[in-house]
C-alpha cells in the first residue's frame, strides 16, 4: 500500500517523516481556530475539527467585473443569503473504518466529500487527512472523449499523480475490471453510462488507495457489476483502507458501512453504528421501513 | 493545491497529449490550418500597403511580404495562447470541480499545445524567410531564446487571464477586444521607426517600442530570423525582465486565487 500522503492546499508538512496533511481554512485571520493537533496520524485516518463551509447561492451576484463596478455602491439587494453547507462539523474516521454518509438532498454530503478530498477549501474549521485518498466524485470526470478507454485510464491515473509506469502495471487489471473487452480501445465518446462507470471504478478501485470516497455513482452500474464493485471494495478495506460512502441507496449502505453519519442542515445529526442510524435516518426522512 | 510539480509531470504530458489529439483530431495535415490565417492576413497587408496605399516605409522593407508574416505568426500564437487559456478552467470545469490536481496544469498545457504549434509554424516558414531573403545568420541560434521568453510571457498572462475568468466571466470577452487595437499599435506590419510621426518625435518610437511589452518580442524575433541581426541588449534584457516579471505575477495570482476555483468555476 503506498503510503504518501497527498499534499494540499496551504498544507503544512510537520516534521520529517510525518504523512499527515493539515489543512487550515480561512487566509489565517479571525477565522482560523486552533485546535490541537494530536501526533502523528496512521494512514487512512480522516479528521474533521468545526469544519464549516458556506457557499453563496445568490444567482444575480456579481458574476462581471461591468456588474461589479456597476453594483459597489448599492446595498445588497436581499438576496438569499450564503447556504451553509457544513456547519461545525467534527468527525474522526480511524483507518479501515467504513462510513456512510446519508441525508436529504443539500444535507451537505457531497461537500462533505469534496471537503475531504481537498478540492473545497473551508472557510473555518480544519481537516487533517493521511495516506492515499482516491476520490470517485463523478464518473468520467477528466475523461477525453475521443480517447480510447485504455488511454483514459492513462489520464486518470495521472489525475491521482500516477506516472506511466504505475500505471502500465494495473493496467491489465483494470481492463479485466472493467469487462469492457475490445471496448476498452473504442472513443469513450461511443460508451454508455454504465460503461463509463464501469472504467472509472476500475480505475479507482486499482490506485490502491488509503481513503476511498465515493459519491453516489456505483447506481448507473448493472446489479452483478454493483456487486462486484462492493466485493472490491470489501477487499480494500480488508487491507486496511478508509472508506467514506454517500449514497441514498439505503440498502448499499448496510451492506457496506459499519458506521452512518446523518447530515441535516450542514451538522451532524447522528454519528454512530449503521442500524440504529438508518433507523434514525428513516425517521427523519419520514420513510420508516416496514419490517 | 497540491505543489509537487514532478508527480504531476505526467498527468501534464497527458493533458497535452489530449488537447494536441482534440485541436488536430489525429490529422497530421491540421496544423497547416494554422497557416491559413497569417498566410491570409499576409496577402492583405502586401496588397494593402504595397499596391494600395503605395507605403514607403523609410529605410524600405525588402520581401515586404516575409517580413509581415514573421510578425503575424508570432503575434497568433501569443494572442491564441493567452485567450485559450482565459477559458479554459471553465472549459475543464468538470475536472476542476471534481478532481484534485495542480490547477495551473489546465492554462499551461493550452499555452503549451499554442507553443508547439507555434513552433512547427516556423519551422515551416522560416527556411523559406531566411533564404528568400538572404537574411541567415549566426543570430539565429537566439530564436529558442526569443521564442521561449515569449513563452513564459504568455504563460504568465495566461494564468492571471485564467483564474481572473473564473472568477469575472467578462474577462476574456474584454481580453478579446483589447486585443485587436493591442495588434495595431504593435509593429507587426510596420517598424516602430515607421510609425506616423516617429522619424521626428523620438519619443512616439519610444513609447511604441517600450510601452507595448509585445514590441521587444515581435523585435527580437524578427530580428534574429528576418533581419538576421543582433537586437541588442536592450531589447533581450527587456524580455528577460518582462518575462521573468509578468510569469511570476501571473502565477502568483493564480495560487492566491485558486483555492477557491472548485466552488467558482
Amino acid at each position: 500500500m503506498s503510503g504518501d500522503s497527498v499534499d494540499r492546499a496551504r498544507a503544512h508538512e510537520s516534521g520529517a517523516g510525518n504523512r499527515r496533511a493539515v489543512r487550515d481554512s480561512g487566509r489565517g485571520g479571525s477565522g482560523t481556530v486552533e485546535l490541537p493537533v494530536e501526533g502523528d496520524l496512521a494512514a487512512g485516518t480522516i479528521v474533521l475539527e468545526e469544519a464549516t463551509r458556506r457557499f453563496s447561492v445568490r444567482a444575480d451576484r456579481g458574476r462581471t467585473l461591468k456588474e461589479m463596478l456597476l453594483r459597489r455602491n448599492r446595498e445588497d439587494d436581499g438576496g438569499p443569503a450564503p447556504v451553509t453547507a457544513l456547519r461545525d462539523v467534527t468527525l474522526r474516521i480511524e483507518p479501515g473504518e467504513t462510513v456512510g454518509i446519508v441525508g436529504r438532498n443539500g444535507a451537505g454530503k457531497s461537500s462533505t466529500l469534496r471537503v475531504l478530498a481537498g478540492i473545497i477549501p473551508l472557510n473555518r474549521g480544519r481537516v487533517s487527512t493521511s495516506g492515499k485518498i482516491v476520490s470517485l466524485l463523478e464518473v468520467g470526470a477528466g475523461f477525453g472523449r475521443d480517447f480510447s478507454g485504455r488511454e483514459n485510464v492513462f489520464l486518470n491515473g495521472a489525475l491521482h499523480g500516477l506516472g506511466r509506469r504505475e500505471i502500465e502495471a494495473q493496467m491489465e487489471a483494470i481492463v479485466e475490471f472493467s469487462e469492457l473487452g475490445h471496448f476498452i480501445d473504442a472513443p469513450v465518446k461511443t460508451y454508455s453510462s454504465g460503461m463509463f462507470l464501469r472504467l472509472g471504478f476500475a480505475i479507482a478501485a486499482h490506485l490502491e488507495a488509503d481513503i476511498l470516497l465515493i459519491d453516489e455513482v456505483l447506481a448507473v452500474g448493472d446489479e452483478a457489476f454493483q456487486r462486484k464493485c462492493e466485493a472490491r471494495i470489501a477487499a480494500q478495506i480488508e487491507a486496511g483502507a478508509t472508506l467514506v460512502l454517500v449514497s441514498h441507496d439505503a440498502a448499499l449502505i448496510e451492506r457496506t458501512c459499519e458506521r452512518v453519519v446523518v447530515l441535516d442542515g450542514g451538522g451532524v445529526s447522528y454519528d454512530g453504528p449503521c442500524g440504529p442510524g438508518m433507523a434514525f435516518y428513516h425517521e427523519l426522512m419520514g420513510t420508516p421501513v416496514a419490517e | 493545491m497540491p505543489r509537487e510539480p514532478l508527480r504531476y509531470r505526467y498527468l501534464f504530458e497527458q493533458m497535452v497529449r489530449r488537447e494536441l489529439r482534440q485541436k488536430y483530431k489525429g490529422s497530421a495535415l491540421g496544423v497547416l490550418w494554422y497557416l491559413v490565417n497569417p498566410l491570409v492576413l499576409m496577402g492583405a497587408y502586401t496588397v494593402m500597403f504595397t499596391y494600395v496605399l503605395k507605403t514607403r516605409f523609410e529605410p524600405p522593407i525588402h520581401d515586404y511580404a516575409l517580413f509581415v508574416l514573421v510578425g503575424i505568426v508570432t503575434w497568433n500564437f501569443f494572442q491564441q495562447a493567452v485567450l485559450g487559456a482565459a477559458t479554459s478552467l471553465l472549459d475543464q470545469g468538470a475536472l476542476v470541480r471534481k478532481a484534485l490536481f495542480p490547477r495551473e496544469t489546465i492554462p499551461g498545457t493550452v499555452v503549451s499545445v499554442q507553443l508547439a504549434t507555434f513552433v512547427t509554424i516556423l519551422g515551416l516558414i522560416l527556411p523559406i524567410v531566411v533564404i528568400v531573403h538572404g537574411s541567415l545568420s549566426g543570430w539565429l541560434i537566439l530564436l529558442p531564446f526569443y521564442v521561449f521568453a515569449l513563452f513564459v510571457f504568455a504563460l504568465g498572462l495566461g494564468l492571471g487571464a485564467a483564474v481572473l475568468h473564473a472568477y469575472f466571466r467578462d474577462v476574456a470577452p474584454i481580453l478579446g477586444a483589447a486585443f485587436l487595437p493591442w495588434f495595431f499599435v504593435t509593429p507587426i506590419f510596420y517598424r516602430a521607426s515607421n510609425f506616423p510621426g516617429a522619424a521626428h518625435h523620438a519619443w512616439l518610437k519610444s513609447v511604441l517600442r517600450w510601452v507595448n511589452p509585445m514590441a521587444p518580442f515581435i523585435e527580437g524575433i524578427r530580428s534574429v530570423t528576418f533581419d538576421g541581426a543582433w537586437p541588442g541588449w536592450a531589447t533581450t534584457g527587456y524580455v528577460v525582465a518582462m518575462s521573468v516579471g509578468v510569469f511570476a505575477g501571473g502565477l502568483w495570482l493564480f495560487r492566491r486565487l485558486a483555492g477557491e476555483l472548485a466552488v467558482v468555476v
